[in-house]
């Protein structure tokens, strides 16, 4: 009979698990904390096409979060052994499914209710979406048991994904935040990217510890999936974005930052970038810095704010407090 | 709306990109000309003359008629010459920006600007020097040689003739009953509609669970009426422009203490959720006292105690009556551990910035109308700190008993170029006129307590703005003793000279602020410590610094004392320090006496996204420029307790904190500002560290 085995935090599995649950966790926040309704004089603002890609790049999004949520990430923790590494895996899977209701909660607020229903049903029938989702779900669903291959190209997929597949949807909230057009929004966007960076670097690591279990004949196939896998998503992302984008005029800018995100994925997984130096959009580029921004208090929330960490006071305190005091009297 | 970015847009965002490892500062003074030539000049109407364009807009109902009425033509066309002739450049995009983005005149249909920004000073000073010549041209003066800035109210509204309040903050009493919760959710909603940022004492509210009309258990607290004012605040939203802003005060000793600060936890429940509204809790010196001791506190219940002794709880000195109402078995209370709730402060600051504090006590001790009344809470930036009564609102067969509420009205002097100009004197005196003439003409009918406590008081508040600018710019790190003791000469002289000022308009006019006579200025008492302690400075660097400035000595503060006694002051009220926004954009210096945040901002502001590098920010001074998160914050306190020293209300002191702090960290830095004297804090910003800080050092 196997023995089941607690989750012991008490001793650290790597040095980055504990630090990365960490910065997982205190980046916690929920859709609802963000005034949405603030952007809806700016919504009423935009053209017809302007909003029509705008619905449609976050019905994309949510998708793939949805994806990344219900199969994706469960999947690889199934199949990560340390139990550490799992629980910060499935504590991202929750920030998954808070993205995917996040894109709702932008649509409820600002969109018509058959505005809502037609973009739920265009991702359904749209086939470059369908298309993406369908190869990284089939990988998702392949891994096996004891098969580091299947495992490292199910993380491959999820890194592909996080840090490179999303950002053809997060250019245009981008985009129009960096302009102070849907600010709110574009709050939210900055808030999932803040996630997702967090989350391709975490299942990067792991990418990179199972590649280097791979025996020399698997890490042969699995240095020639990596490519291909890349040119097949790479080539579905560009149609996907002229078919997105092209109605307003944005495509050609788009195209370069799915080279640049492609090039910090494969980073990610260890690897060299593949695609040529380009200027990407200073605008969308200074969108993606994660530092805290400068930021009006009586305007939007701001991804400044974050859970506290609890300590007491002690006694000793007071006297190095007072201490101070009294060495602060200079003059 | 074009997908197209602007060229101007482009060209500052570009800054941020690096060649050859630096960031391309060129691409700001380019995006500011480009902004300039591409975008103002296509866009403003053209006039063929100054007399044309000045009856155009007074015709077309844009200016109001009677400023110019006071002035003869030829002396209009000299102000207007005067002010052009001095050749004015914005030097960033950012404040070129600010300036035409939210402060120029525009056409009804917002389409295209009818005003430079020369315009506007012009436009200001004629409308503040009221027919008076001479003083428009030395407002101008002051204006275009950025030496000193009228808060926003002010300067986006003098002498327009569909324009808001000059003045835009304001703070109110809310009485425990139904009518005057009423009156004054009447109150918020109508300063909204004019602009106005409220803040309301709830302190005097009875608490959850206490009695109403004698039946125990019937009241609802504070909770349900944050609710109603928050409510209020969206509703009136400037057509749409922008929600109200509202901040609530809370006694730290109200019952309902504990609630009001979980309003705004993260996980809270959505019905007790406060999203929009600012908190500040109001804490005495014995809420430290406790800390420090490790003891419980009890918390009262207002009710119970207005009825025991008639008094409110927040219009006691808690301080001293603490122990009498621990005894008095008449006093409801509840029993907590005051160290836990100093930790849910700190802890709810890191979550979502709030609440502010007001070191309550600091602040009555050193209030110099302290035997005329109790400052009992803050405003909205927490920098206001004047004496409040709460009114009495009756039925409406009954008249209301109408006390005095608060309004603020605000200035800043930049700091670098008061300090280059050497004619601090004059700038001072002229600030505090400015601003006496906004009190003067200010009358906020809508609210007659604010109205009152206007005539009778006068109250102003003067500040300062790019401190660390100026710091910066002559090689002074801003945690340095230098730094102290630039600032303690300084804001000595600013308040030598605005109470010099305010001296001299109670002699012109005969008349000083209500109850002068029985503040601490009148007796004397305000003045000991310039009696006793000099203030000029002791480094070498900053006494060359201050070099072509005469500084007041003791001798020549004794003068004052005297005069001040024999004639008096007009304003009960001087200086307070902003926290400068949108005007120290304008004025491209940083912001209040703030360090700065970031050495190239990046700034959301609501509306726009903008890359700012900080003033004169070169590859001399980088090192200067210390960002605030990487400052020791026991530094930042120590050299705002000695600016505190000189300003008779309060100043906005942000706490700027990497998020590996705990909340044992920030509670000291409560005790330590609370310890040192100040009588403020604003809220606390939290920075992350970003991805590649946090796992580049391991992996």
């Amino acid at each position: 009979m196997s023995r089941f085995e607690a989750v012991n935090w008490n001793a650290p599995e790597t040095d980055y698990t504990e630090l990365l649950w960490t910065q997982n966790t205190s980046q916690f926040w929920l859709d609802t904390e963000i005034p949405i309704s603030k952007d809806l004089k700016s919504w009423a603002k935009m053209s017809s096409k302007e909003q029509l890609a705008y619905m449609r790049v976050l019905g994309g999004l949510t998708l793939l979060d949805t994806e990344q949520g219900n199969v994706g990430m469960p999947m690889i923790a199934q199949f990560v052994q340390d139990k550490q590494k799992k629980a910060i895996l499935i504590f991202q899977a929750a920030m998954e499914e808070i993205h995917a209701k996040s894109y709702s909660t932008i649509f409820t607020t600002v969109a018509s209710l058959d505005m809502i229903n037609d973009t739920f049903e265009w991702v359904k029938e749209n086939k470059h979406l369908q298309y993406k989702t369908s190869v990284i779900d089939s990988l998702y669903r392949n891994i096996k048991p004891g098969d580091g291959l299947s495992l490292y190209k199910a993380m491959v997929a999820s890194v592909f994904l996080e840090s490179f597949l999303f950002y053809s949807g997060f250019f245009y909230p981008l985009f129009l935040a960096g302009q102070g057009k849907m600010v709110a929004s574009g709050e939210i966007i900055k808030l999932i990217i803040r996630d997702e960076s967090v989350h391709g670097v975490f299942v990067g690591l792991l990418a990179q510890e199972v590649f280097a279990a791979l025996t020399e004949e698997e890490k042969q196939v699995a240095a020639a999936f990596v490519p291909e896998l890349m040119n097949d998503l790479y080539r579905n992302e560009l149609e996907y974005t002229e078919m997105l984008y092209d109605d307003i005029d944005l495509t050609h800018e788009v195209k370069k930052y799915i080279r640049y995100n492609a090039n910090k994925a494969l980073m990610n997984l260890g690897l060299e970038p593949v695609f040529e130096e380009e200027d990407v959009n200073p605008v969308v580029l200074n969108g993606i810095r994660t530092e805290t921004s400068t930021h009006d208090f009586f305007s939007t929330k701001g991804n400044g704010y974050q859970k506290g960490k609890v300590e007491p006071l002690h006694d000793k305190d007071f006297s190095l407090l007072n201490d101070r005091v009294n060495q602060s009297n200079i003059f | 709306m074009s997908t197209q970015i602007a060229k101007w847009i482009q060209l500052n965002n570009e800054i941020m990109v690096q060649k050859n490892g630096s960031f391309q500062f060129e691409k700001d003074r380019e995006a500011a000309r480009s902004y300039f030539i591409d975008y103002v000049n296509q866009n403003t109407v053209f006039f063929h003359n100054l007399e044309e364009k000045i009856n155009y807009l007074i015709e077309h109902n844009y200016y109001e008629k009677e400023t110019f009425d006071l002035y003869a033509f030829p002396d209009v066309k000299k102000l207007y010459d005067f002010v052009y002739g001095k050749k004015f450049r914005f030097p960033s995009f950012m404040s070129a920006f600010k300036f035409y983005n939210n402060y120029a005149l525009k056409t009804d249909d917002g389409s295209k600007f009818l005003e430079r920004y020369e315009d506007r000073i012009a436009v200001v000073s004629l409308f503040l020097a009221k027919g008076d010549m001479e003083k428009a041209m030395s407002y101008a003066d002051v204006l275009i040689t950025q030496e000193y800035q009228p808060a926003t109210p002010t300067f986006l509204n003098a002498g327009k003739k569909r324009r808001g309040e000059l003045v835009s903050c304001f703070l109110l009493e809310v009485d425990d009953s139904m009518n005057s919760i009423g009156f004054s959710i009447n109150s918020a909603l109508q300063l909204s509609k004019i602009g106005g940022g409220v803040s309301l004492n709830l302190s005097k509210i009875r608490g959850a669970d206490e009695q109403i009309k004698g039946l125990d258990g019937k009241a609802s607290g504070v909770l349900p009426v944050m609710k109603l004012f928050e409510d209020a605040f969206s509703y009136a939203n400037q057509l749409g422009q922008r929600d109200g802003s509202g901040v609530v005060y809370l006694n730290i000793f109200h019952a309902d203490i504990q609630e009001f600060l979980d309003t705004k936890k993260i996980n809270s429940d959505e019905k007790t959720r406060i999203k929009t509204l600012s908190l500040g809790v109001v804490a005495p010196n014995k809420f430290f006292d406790l800390v420090e001791e490790d003891k419980d506190m009890y918390l009262f219940y207002p009710l119970t105690v207005y009825k025991e002794y008639g008094k409110h709880l927040d219009d006691m000195d808690i301080t001293a009556m603490y122990d009498e109402l621990v005894n008095n078995p008449r006093v409801r209370k509840k029993k907590i551990v005051a160290r836990d709730l100093i930790m849910k402060i700190a802890q709810t600051q890191m979550e979502s910035g709030y609440p502010y504090i007001m070191f309550v006590d600091n602040t009555n001790d050193y209030h110099a109308l302290k035997e005329l009344g109790r400052v009992k809470f803050s405003n909205l930036c927490s920098e206001i700190a004047q004496l409040s009564e709460v009114s009495i609102i009756n039925d409406y067969d009954e008249e209301d008993i109408i006390n005095r509420d608060i309004s603020c009205n605000l200035g800043s002097l930049n700091i670098v170029n008061v300090m280059e100009n050497k004619r601090m004197r004059e700038t001072v005196h002229l600030a505090m006129d400015a601003l006496t003439e906004v009190s003067d003409r200010s009358n906020v009918r809508i609210v007659p307590s604010v109205a009152k406590a206007n005539r009778e008081l006068h109250s102003v508040g003067l500040g300062a703005m790019n401190l660390h600018g100026y710091l910066a710019k002559n090689k002074i790190a801003y945690e340095s003793k230098e730094a102290r003791d630039f600032v303690r000469a300084f804001f000595m002289m600013l308040n030598y000279y605005s109470i010099e000022r305010s001296m001299l308009i109670a002699k012109e006019r005969e008349e000083t602020f209500l109850g002068f006579e029985h503040s601490e200025y009148a007796n004397g008492n305000y003045f000991e410590r310039y009696l006793t302690k000099d203030y000029s400075p002791v480094t070498d660097k900053v006494k060359e610094l201050f070099e072509g400035l005469p500084i007041p000595t003791k001798e020549d503060w004794k003068c004052l004392k005297e005069q001040v006694a024999e004639h008096g002051l007009y304003n009960a009220y001087r200086l307070a320090i902003a926290p400068t926004g949108s005007i120290s954009y304008l004025q491209s210096s940083t912001a209040s006496i703030a360090p700065i945040t970031q050495r190239i901002e990046e700034r959301e502001y609501g509306d726009s996204k903008t890359i700012y590098p900080m003033p004169f920010l070169s590859d001399e001074n980088y090192f200067y420029y210390k960002e605030a998160y990487d400052m020791d914050m026991f530094n930042l306190i120590d050299l705002v307790a000695d600016v505190q020293e000189h300003i008779d209300q309060a100043i906005s002191t942000i706490l700027y904190v990497k998020d590996d702090l705990t909340t044992r960290d920030l509670a000291k830095y409560y005790i330590y500002a609370q310890k040192k004297g100040l009588k403020t804090l604003y809220y606390t910003r939290t920075r992350k560290k970003t991805i590649d800080e946090c796992v580049s050092c391991v992996v």
